[in-house]
């Protein structure tokens, strides 16, 4: 560590955008580390200040670096900002920065290094499927718990908690027809968690589009969107995920790229921007980008047709902050949902707070994490719902944790498992995950 | 001063974790809402409970090391600018509401409590409380109290020292003291009125009895656009001279105008000189019958278009606009003064020409948002400070506008406090003889100077001495606590 | 002391409004020994500077409705008579504020402000006291509930020190917060803290209308009910008032205001919040009056709103325990006067102000003695325990280190 300026000249975080600030302070309330600490390096406005004394000399210091790893990137900041200030394009670059030119602990490499050998490769996820499904099914969990280890070891207690209850497995064709007249041709992107925890909402997802007259392609040989990447700073490793799913997707020849995680759709948005100095890719991501859809919104945007049979329940919209605060999407669901006859939809209170997953966030910080998921639980939990909606399985897995946790119980779907329900007519028992 | 030995005290009194000494840490503590002004206090504090801060404060009387309370850091004039030799003592961390007392009609709040959840607290029960400063969604009732904050509603309600009946402070020699509580009228000198607005110059609250608002049965707004500012004015002046007290009366010009809608798309009537926003409150009877001749006097003062609000979600609409003006004014310039001058409301159309007029001679754009029913003026002086000699010519006309307050009998201050920023002004509006009076207040609190020192006095009296003339340096100038502008 | 240099110096500032004190001129039993009456602030300043340079005691003095209220003065060389300043300075109507002299009734002062259909809304127990002794003994009314007290109606002050500076804080306009807000210390100061020659405050409109409803109940306790009800629904009270008489049923009186099309939907409301025999009527002529009359023992109690109905009971407890008649009148919103007549047993009385006071204390609230026979009154602990006590000392000591202004009517004996 070096008394040098904290920042280099290679994507810094821009100053004009920095200077866009007026110290208002009206993030702080939506700050989800600032309502757990109350301390001003931890809010979006301290951090933009953090910023702005690095782009001025100061230097990159552990304590620096502390503050800026502790930010949740939900954004929320961005939606209650009166004065425009682009925190997320902000932070991101100011992640990156980190990534490049700050030391870690060992520990911290090696958790990270972990994490990101394994959570962006399917493939390898699904070589943990086996053993997690026989440690869930065996005594050994039990006998695990009993121990108290975890206890010792919150990083540990915290992988082990949030890990969902596996199924069966998915497989997809490459091509699926549309029921009925065609509507448009879309790509669908399989995700990597998605694809091996929770392949279920992706064949909701198919089947769903299908319904409402979608042709879907799923380009085989998709990998990584490159979203935990590129919200950890590692922007070589995202842009070459990045690149890899443009290819593919042009190849498949789609009008639209639908995503039904909303870490995956918001980064997926931003390929312009990750790609703006590539030779050959800048035109092409701008392009790409255009293209990307929340399943909420082509849904909303093309229109219903396809028939909702009633599902008599009463349900919660949980907003994921990507789709949300960095996507702005929060109509759509809501009207998707709206329009499943016999199902009521409560509000959860302080909606715009998150609920502590923000991608690898709780893997990383366990304590924060769960005090914010448990915040969550709590809110989820008093509106007397029977099931949570939601539309990230980052959220899923860290809500169906705390609630757990709390002694509760509620069944959990992803929005587009409800419609899916509906329109094939049948109930909603919600995704296998444990304990619920 | 002694920086590492009163920073392990302070540990050892209240917590490693809570006491700050790295410089990015304490960097971000180094201004509150009004950021042109910096300055890098040598320790940050983040006590949780009322001992913490009582430990904190007594650990610098007996250092003789200065200290400087912030909440929420979203003040207006500098009032939590950090002591460069001082601890900052900070009261995020103590925000439990102790106490939602609704059959008294009362909150026991701890100073980072924030305002608006006050309100949230209360409503289930029919309650809110009163005060709505533009940041009530952030700034704390500690800080409320500091500077007697008052907000869109004070016009009908009042500001906060009309709502705080008791108070539990840390004095500024380390001593806990109870003012007031939850009954009105506590015998003897009312040191309450005098600590609230005190600006933290007389101790640090560490506990805040407010009083809470039966919820009013019918609350109606409506939102008029106007072809100038005289014509708003107009409008105003007939409401008020019906006999009419509104709730609030808000009026913004073209220029905050686009801002509002640049940051929150409030969506206000195009081409508009000027809008009023005007919210009755009360007995629903009383309402309706006054409402009608609020909309009939901006139709007769020439409001070109009226939307009433339907519901409680157009209502936040109106508001929106008003609320974001400060922070979107950012879009529309890269640096701003805003102002906080108050002028009879009778003086307004006069005011608002002349300082028409002053922007122009001084080449400088005005932004006006302000409270129309009690004359509370923010004017947002607009400059680049990219372009040579802008920012100088937007701090005379600041100075000027304020002259021009004055000259009208107004004040400097309506409600964002003199902080550090207008103590200069203060010899505008007081002789030396009144602001010496009022530093004898002080100096029964703070004898030894050690509370939020060079704050609202452009000279501070050493406590003990002859009222009289000064010559040479001012011993607490010599101590580095002051400085004279 | 020289009585004749004194006399003289005195003299030189206001000529012939200067004489020895005589007979009548005794403040609550204390013989002065000087009596002057300046005619503007400047004056008063110069006559201060005089009284400083002499080391006399100051005592300042307005209609005298309130002389023989808190302690008797320890001791009083000068009496500074304040009606001569008297008069509406401004009242800028289309601004809703007034600047009025302190020596000015306010009789006076609401005749002026209602030929343009303003008001301060402020009741006035005595209407002919003076704004000046109103605000240095915060005296309020029923219609506190709405409108609240000098506290909130005050805006500016005008005072002179001890040492014979005038100073001012405040100003002209309601919204202000430059500086300290030296109106509210001096609020309530009984003269302690300076002499206050000039106020500005905040007027309302006139009323368009009225109603009254009131009703009789059997006791203090369902009498607070019904009150606090009303209090607490959405039909905005301008007063709601409990009388207690030593003996006999209890009435309780609510005032509501506003434009004539609302009131009849409003004072329905009232009426069915108090129940089978609320009937609509005018104002008795004991509204907004004490309880207690010349001579007679006088307390102020204040209480939180639920301790409205135990204070009453307790009154009517102790009056028949003590044997003294007690009669309560006041706000429900807690601030109730206590009477008890003037040859009361001063032993009784004063376990009756021991046990009121406790009681008062468990409602977070206070019992002060205001008036009665001066006798009575040094026998009695008459303000009680105050918090802040040492804050206060100190502010006096600031303000008047010779302790000169009022000497021994004030907490802790200041």
């Amino acid at each position: 560590m070096t008394d040098a300026p904290a920042f280099d000249d290679h994507h810094p975080p821009s100053l004009e955008l920095v200077e866009d600030c007026v110290h208002c302070g009206f993030c702080l309330p939506t700050c989800p580390t600032y309502s757990l600490w109350g301390e001003e390096m931890d809010s979006p406005r301290g951090r933009i200040y953090l910023m702005e004394t690095g782009l001025a000399g100061e230097p990159m210091t552990d304590t620096m670096v502390q503050h800026f790893d502790a930010c949740l990137g939900c954004m929320a900041c961005v939606t209650a900002c009166p004065s425009g200030v682009q925190y997320d394009k902000l932070i991101e670059a100011t992640r990156a920065q980190v990534e490049r030119r700050h030391t870690r602990t060992a520990v911290e490499r090696l958790l990270r290094g972990t994490i990101f050998a394994l959570f962006p490769y399917p493939r390898r996820l699904r070589l943990l499927r086996g053993p997690l499904r026989l440690y869930q099914r065996s005594g050994l969990e039990k006998a695990l718990r009993r121990t108290g280890i975890l206890d010792r070891t919150p990083r540990l207690a915290a992988l082990e908690s949030l890990a969902p209850r596996l199924g069966r497995n998915v497989k997809f064709p490459e091509r699926i027809a549309a029921s009925g007249p065609k509507r448009a041709v879309v790509g669908m992107l399989l995700g990597c968690v998605q694809r091996e925890f929770f392949p279920e909402v992706n064949a909701a997802t198919a089947r769903v589009l299908r319904a409402e007259g979608c042709e879907v392609v799923v380009p085989k040989g998709q990998g990584c969107c490159g979203a935990l990447s590129v919200h950890n700073g590692r922007e070589a490793e995202a842009q070459r995920f990045a690149r890899a799913v443009i290819d593919c997707f042009d190849e498949a020849g789609v009008t639209f790229v639908v995503v039904n995680a909303a870490g995956c759709g918001s980064v997926m948005k931003e390929y312009a921007d990750l790609l703006a100095d590539e030779p050959g890719y800048a035109e092409r991501a701008k392009a790409f980008a255009s293209r990307v859809r929340d399943i909420s919104e082509i849904l909303v945007e093309l229109g219903p047709v396809a028939v909702r049979h009633p599902l008599p329940m009463v349900a919660a919209y949980h907003d994921a902050c990507h789709l949300a605060h960095a996507q702005g999407v929060r109509s759509q669901p809501r009207q998707l949902l709206a329009g499943i006859p016999g199902l009521e939809v409560r509000e959860i209170a302080d909606p715009e707070i998150c609920c502590g997953s923000a991608g690898i966030y709780n893997v990383l910080y366990p304590e924060p994490a769960r005090e914010l998921g448990d915040r969550k639980a709590a809110a989820v939990l008093a509106t007397g719902a029977e099931l949570l909606v939601t539309a990230n399985p980052g959220c899923l897995m860290q809500v169906a944790s705390s609630i757990q946790r709390q002694g509760g119980s509620i069944a959990m779907a992803h929005t587009v498992e409800v419609l899916d329900a509906s329109i094939r007519g049948v109930s909603i028992a919600g995704s296998p995950h444990k304990g619920v | 001063m002694d920086v590492q030995g009163l920073a392990q005290q302070l540990r050892e009194a209240i917590g490693d974790e809570k006491v700050l000494t790295d410089r990015a840490q304490l960097r971000t503590y180094e201004c509150d809402g009004l950021a042109v002004y910096k300055v890098m206090p040598a320790i940050v504090t983040l006590p949780e409970t009322a001992g913490q801060v009582q430990a904190v404060v007594r650990a610098c009387v007996e250092a003789k090391v200065p200290f400087v309370a912030r909440g929420s850091g979203t003040g207006l004039s500098g009032g939590a600018l950090p002591h460069a030799d001082g601890v900052l003592i900070v009261t995020s961390k103590l925000r439990s509401i102790l106490e939602l007392d609704a059959d008294n009609e009362r909150a026991v709040l701890e100073p980072g409590v924030v305002n608006l959840d006050v309100t949230r607290a209360a409503a289930p029960y029919g309650y809110y409380y009163a005060p709505d400063p533009s940041s009530q969604q952030i700034c704390s009732i500690g800080g409320n109290v500091a500077e007697n904050s008052g907000g869109a509603h004070c016009l009908k309600y009042g500001f906060t020292t009309n709502h705080v009946t008791g108070a539990r402070l840390v004095s500024p020699d380390g001593a806990a003291v109870q003012l007031g509580g939850k009954a009105p009228d506590p015998p003897g000198y009312d040191l309450l009125g005098a600590f609230v607005g005190s600006e933290g110059t007389l101790g640090i609250a560490t506990e805040v009895t407010v009083r809470l608002m039966r919820a009013p049965e019918s609350v109606r707004t409506l939102l008029a656009a106007f072809g100038s500012t005289d014509d708003a004015g107009a409008a105003v002046s007939a409401i008020i001279g019906a006999g009419v007290i509104p709730a609030a009366i808000e009026m913004m010009d073209a220029l905050a105008i686009d801002a509002a809608e640049a940051a929150v798309r409030c969506n206000y009537p195009k081409g508009a000189g000027a809008v009023l926003i005007v919210e009755l409150d009360g007995p629903a009877s009383e309402v309706e019958a006054q409402f009608e001749q609020v909309e009939a006097h901006c139709r007769t003062a020439g409001a070109f278009e009226i939307r009433i609000a339907a519901d409680n979600a157009e209502r936040a609409l109106f508001w929106k606009g008003r609320k974001s003006a400060f922070a979107a004014v950012g879009r529309i310039s890269p640096a701003y003064i805003v102002q906080d001058g108050v002028i009879p409301r009778t003086a307004l159309p006069e005011v608002l020409r002349r300082m028409a007029e002053l922007a122009t001679e001084h080449g400088v754009r005005v932004a006006n948002v302000f409270h129309a029913g009690d004359g509370n003026l923010h004017p947002l002086v607009l400059f680049d400070d990219a372009v040579e000699g802008e920012a100088e010519r937007a701090e005379e006309l600041s100075g000027a506008i304020l002259d021009l307050c004055i000259e009208h009998g107004g004040s400097i201050t309506g409600e964002h406090g003199v902080g550090m920023d207008k103590a200069k002004h203060m010899p505008r509006m007081y002789t030396d003889d009144d602001l010496d009076t009022m530093q004898l207040l002080r100096c029964a609190f703070d004898p030894h100077h050690l509370s939020n020192p060079g704050k609202i006095f452009p000279t501070p009296r050493l406590c003990g001495e002859v009222p009289g003339r000064h010559t040479g340096a001012h011993p607490l100038q010599e101590q580095g606590l002051a400085e004279v502008f | 002391m020289n009585d004749g240099a004194v006399l003289d110096d005195l003299s030189k500032v206001a000529d012939d409004r200067v004489r020895p004190a005589g007979a009548d001129d005794s403040i609550d039993g204390v013989p002065p020994g000087y009596v002057a009456r300046p005619s503007s602030t400047d004056e008063t300043a110069e006559l201060l500077r005089v009284a400083a340079h002499h080391g006399l005691s100051v005592v300042a003095k307005g209609s005298g409705t309130k002389q023989d209220w808190a302690n008797p003065p320890s001791r009083v060389d000068l009496v500074l008579d304040t009606t001569a300043m008297a008069g509406v300075v401004e009242h800028a109507a289309g601004d809703l504020i007034t600047i009025v002299r302190a020596g000015t009734t306010m009789t006076d002062l609401q005749s002026a402000l209602a030929s343009a259909d303003q008001q301060l809304a402020l009741d006035a127990p005595f209407p002919s006291a003076t704004v000046g002794g109103t605000v240095a003994t915060n005296s309020s009314g029923p219609r506190r509930v709405l409108y609240g007290t000098l506290r909130d109606l005050l805006i500016g002050i005008t005072f002179v020190r001890a040492d014979g500076v005038v100073a001012k804080a405040g100003g002209r306009v309601v919204k202000n917060v430059a500086g300290y807000d030296f109106g509210k210390l001096l609020t309530g100061s009984y003269g302690t803290l300076g002499v206050i020659t000039e106020v500005a405050l905040r007027c309302h409109p006139l009323p368009t209308t009225q109603r009254v409803v009131s009703i009789d109940v059997p006791d203090g306790e369902v009498a607070a009910d019904l009150a606090l009800g009303v209090l607490r629904s959405q039909v905005v009270p301008s007063a709601v008032e409990v009388h207690q008489p030593a003996a006999g049923p209890v009435t309780v009186i609510v005032l509501i205001e506003g434009v004539e099309s609302g009131l009849g939907a409003r004072a329905d409301a009232v009426r069915e919040l108090l129940g089978a025999g609320a009937a609509i009527g005018d104002l008795p002529d004991s509204f907004g009056h004490y309880p207690f009359g010349s001579g007679d023992l006088g307390l102020k109690i204040t209480t939180t709103l639920t301790g409205v109905g135990p204070i009453l009971s307790a009154a009517q407890n102790l009056g028949h325990r003590h044997d003294v008649p007690i009669a309560v009148r006041g706000s429900v919103a807690g601030v109730l006067y206590a009477a008890m007549p003037a040859d009361s047993d001063p032993v009784a009385a004063a376990r009756v102000l021991a046990e009121m006071r406790a009681l008062a204390a468990t409602y977070d609230g206070t019992v002060v003695v205001l008036t009665g026979p001066v006798e009575t009154r040094r026998a009695l602990d008459v303000w009680g325990p105050i918090s802040g006590l040492d804050l206060m000392r100190r502010l006096k000591d600031q303000l008047d280190p010779d302790h000169r202004l009022s000497p021994g009517r004030f907490v802790g004996g200041i």
